[in-house]
């Protein structure tokens, strides 16, 4: 079945009427659910399963999908108005949308996720229709040593993440990279840093670090603060919740740039939502006019993460979908829904499927419209949040942050890692460190540890895998490239100023 | 007079043990399933189906509920077992992963020997593979080459403890060859890692391999089975192949707290067993491609201890760090 045939016959299928609502049953929830920090599309799904057992698969697909990717649009919400990471995948936006909220720009921020949401996902559907199978053998090229480069390149961000000092961006990031490792060793089944505790045994969840050193950090440091009654402005009149001409301009290249990354990065089984966020974050601030606004809250710095983890989506359904091997925890799960309802997810699904294949892209199109209209109406509300008092809305964020977590894994010890993570946040902030190489640091610590275990496994101990083989070298020599960064600047500056002095 | 009674007595005495069909347990309110995974993981999937059969065949009088105990590398639930000592409305499904555990894990405070056992249901087979393109036609062919340059060829697979590594040892000991073992944490980068040609083989279940294997990606060498499987006729299985190692399913079933009623134990020990009689529960295994196991009490705590004396042994060949 050639593309426009498909997208025609998968139209007929998602707007029959039963699919449409489903559609935005999924949507809803995943809003809903993307709202709600903690509580993931993973575990949405998962508790959702039994209920699709007596639906069409292929309505259960569109439903259980438009979660998925729902969940993305929601994220967004609490990182901007909060500080407080409604999803993994929105830790990035918090840098740049929680200070343009702070400036007044709460509405504007939100409608530029929105936005960018609905173009990346957008993009993430129509490459997935088009190139979903060379892309795949394409991945499947990526190893080991491509990932370690790839990590590598993500961790190189941390000098475009840096605040003044580079010395504590670096030492922030250690520390995450440290907070990565507790848990059990993959390859030898020995615990580190459990202290005796079984509890960690499985690793500090990424979510109560985020949460923590975010939202309970945040709050923590502006308490101190006597005089502000209300923590953030919020202008009046419908326009000025909304983004002017001039910030969607500036997002111009950040909508592409998020679209790509995160479709390209979804791809790869062993990668994720949050290092798309990061890595097209780095490349937004890296190509910038005015580098040194970023963090201040600039509008590219919303788009640029929040287009990736949405177009992420689209990318993580292509191994999914074409050769049956599950990219993220999402997708292993939509995967183990398609064996329970008697499919049989694997190289040969389209083609035997095409009805539950093309519906589902159709249907991502229809909800990714259904998104940006459940969501617009909605900014204006969300922003009214900040009008509330500081006597009353951070203890509301404090209670969001503990249900957040403690709905994860139901166990207090977890709520008693938030309050220890929120005072290192909260001391952070006094010693002005910043957060976001701590998070990149964890995130990217316990996949790049891994990658280069499994290389060096490959090659019997030899380090020059990591180099002899063409897509990791070139990621590796970018990852040196950003490195050195900073002293081109600083070159640079030295040279004005020397020309400044002689002339 | 009195000696007819104690005659009748002691008959009754006598015959109780040889009918405990009629134990007098009874559940009086839900069952409780506990399971160490999240919702949609291989356990969950299993405790659910159980609920829901229970309830289709009308096989027990209350309904049963999973309460998933996930974290802590399956410690979280095997305390929350331990710790619901003498409730006999509280059963948990048990994988291997509960007996190789504790081996190699300094927190955990309890093993599966402080919990009473109840049944053993289900063994998943598992099959060896390569990639279609492969030069290896039979396992031997692997075997050989693996001899000839010892440590270049890999494998992937899960942890050190898993049962890919398990199957790995038995067979490097056994043939005298040496090959890689590369841990992934998913079953999709496994996949994904011979399909990319980055690894050599992999040992998989056959209904994760069986899309791959159709679509002509993956070639099996040889399958982990007692019997051949239905799906793999012309398969041989490890022994007809020429490795004669010792049979190492994954194994899943049924344990109860510690200190429950005796007739509580043959209560569950009964349900079950209806259980795995019916059509439902035969469909289910045949859809899976999993052996029935099923073993009752007293067999079952025989198994506890050969397995993880075997694993420990295993483990200690592998370089793992035993702790008990």
């Amino acid at each position: 079945m050639d593309v426009l045939s498909g997208l025609i016959h998968g139209f007929s299928v998602a707007v029959a009427p039963a699919n449409l609502m489903w559609c935005f049953v999924g949507c809803f929830l995943g809003t809903v659910v993307g709202i709600m920090p903690g509580l993931g599309p993973a575990a949405t799904i998962a508790m959702l399963l039994p209920l699709t057992f007596k639906m069409d698969p292929t309505s259960a697909i569109i439903m259980l999908a438009g979660i998925y990717y729902g969940a993305k649009y929601g994220g967004s919400t609490t990182s901007i108005l909060l500080n407080v990471p409604g999803e993994s995948a929105s830790v990035v936006t918090c840098l740049d949308g929680y200070q343009m909220a702070r400036k007044g720009r709460a509405g504007a921020a939100l409608g530029i996720a929105a936005i960018a949401s609905f173009i990346a996902g957008t993009v993430g559907v129509i490459a997935l229709m088009l190139i979903s199978p060379p892309l795949a053998k394409v991945a499947l090229s990526f190893s080991s040593p491509e990932y370690f480069a790839l990590m590598a390149l993500g961790l190189a961000m941390v000098v475009l993440l840096a605040g003044k000092s580079l010395v504590k961006a670096l030492l922030a990031m250690l520390v995450g990279l440290w907070i990565a490792s507790i848990g059990t060793d993959l390859f030898t089944a020995t615990s580190r840093f459990t202290f005796g505790h079984s509890e960690l045994l499985d690793g500090v969840d990424f979510v109560i670090v985020a949460i923590g050193v975010f939202a309970v950090g945040e709050v923590l440091g502006n308490m101190e603060q006597r005089e502000a009654p209300q923590v953030l402005p919020v202008p009046k009149g419908l326009r000025n919740l909304l983004p002017t001409v001039e910030e969607l301009k500036a997002c111009r290249f950040a909508f592409l740039n998020g679209s790509i990354v995160g479709f390209l990065i979804g791809v790869l089984p062993g990668a994720g939502s949050t290092i798309a966020s990061f890595i097209s974050y780095g490349i937004e601030k890296a190509v910038s006019k005015h580098p040194e606004k970023f963090g201040t809250g600039v509008p590219e710095g919303v788009a640029a993460p929040e287009g990736a983890n949405n177009s992420e989506t689209g990318g993580a359904l292509v191994p999914m979908l074409t050769l049956g091997i599950p990219g993220s925890s999402t997708t292993a799960i939509l995967l183990a829904a398609l064996i329970l309802w008697g499919l049989k997810p694997g190289p040969l699904m389209i083609q035997d499927n095409p009805n539950l294949f093309w519906g589902l892209v159709a249907s991502m199109y229809v909800g990714n419209v259904m998104l940006l209209v459940l969501n617009i109406p909605l900014i204006p509300l969300f922003a009214q949040i900040l009008r509330l008092p500081v006597e009353l809305l951070y203890p509301i964020i404090f209670g969001i942050s503990m249900v957040g977590v403690y709905s994860v894994s139901g166990s207090l010890f977890d709520v008693w890692m938030l309050s220890a993570f929120g005072l290192l946040g909260y001391l952070m902030r006094k010693l002005d460190y910043p957060s976001a190489p701590l998070i990149l640091g964890l995130v990217l610590g316990d996949s790049m540890e891994r990658a280069l275990r499994q290389s060096l496994m490959m090659s019997q101990g030899e380090l020059g895998i990591l180099v002899s083989r063409p897509i990791s070298a070139v990621m590796l020599g970018l990852a040196v490239l950003i490195l050195l960064l900073p002293l081109f600047r600083r070159a640079n500056a030295w040279r004005v100023r020397a020309l400044e002095e002689n002339g | 007079m009195t000696r007819t009674l104690v005659a009748a007595l002691l008959g009754a005495a006598l015959l109780t043990p040889a009918a405990p069909v009629l134990a007098q347990f009874k559940p009086t309110k839900p069952i409780e399933i506990i399971v160490h995974t999240g919702p949609g993981g291989g356990a969950d999937v299993l405790a659910r189906f159980i609920a829901q059969a229970v309830e289709k065949e009308k096989l027990a009088s209350v309904r049963m509920q999973v309460n998933n105990k996930s974290g802590g590398g399956g410690l979280t639930a095997m305390n929350y077992v331990v710790e619901k000592k003498g409730d006999a409305h509280a059963i948990a499904i048990f994988t291997g992963n509960w007996l190789t555990n504790p081996l190699t894990q300094a927190e955990a405070k309890v093993t599966i020997k402080d919990m009473t056992p109840v049944v053993r249901l289900v063994l998943e087979p598992a099959v060896v593979v390569v990639k279609a393109d492969a030069p290896y036609k039979t396992l031997r062919d692997f075997i050989d080459a693996a001899k000839k340059q010892p440590g270049q060829l890999k494998q992937s697979g899960g942890s050190i403890t898993s049962r890919d590594n398990v199957i790995r040892q038995l067979m490097m000991k056994q043939t005298g060859a040496n090959w890689a073992f590369i841990s992934f944490p998913g079953g999709g980068e496994r996949i994904a890692a011979l399909l990319g040609g980055h690894v050599n083989m992999m040992v998989i279940e056959p209904q994760e391999a069986g899309e791959h294997i159709r679509a002509g990606n993956m070639r099996v060498l040889a399958q982990i089975a007692e019997k051949p499987l239905a799906a793999f006729p012309k398969v041989p299985t490890l022994k007809e192949a020429g490795v004669d190692i010792p049979y190492v399913p994954q194994v899943r079933g049924v344990v109860a707290p510690p200190g429950i009623p005796q007739d509580a134990v043959a209560y569950y020990e009964d349900l079950f067993a209806r259980l795995s009689k019916t059509a439902t529960w035969r469909k289910y295994l045949e859809d899976q491609q999993f052996e029935d196991g099923f073993q009752r009490s007293a067999e079952l705590s025989q198994f506890f201890d050969q397995f993880t004396n075997r694993m420990r042994e295993i483990l200690k060949d592998a370089g793992a760090k035993v702790v008990r």
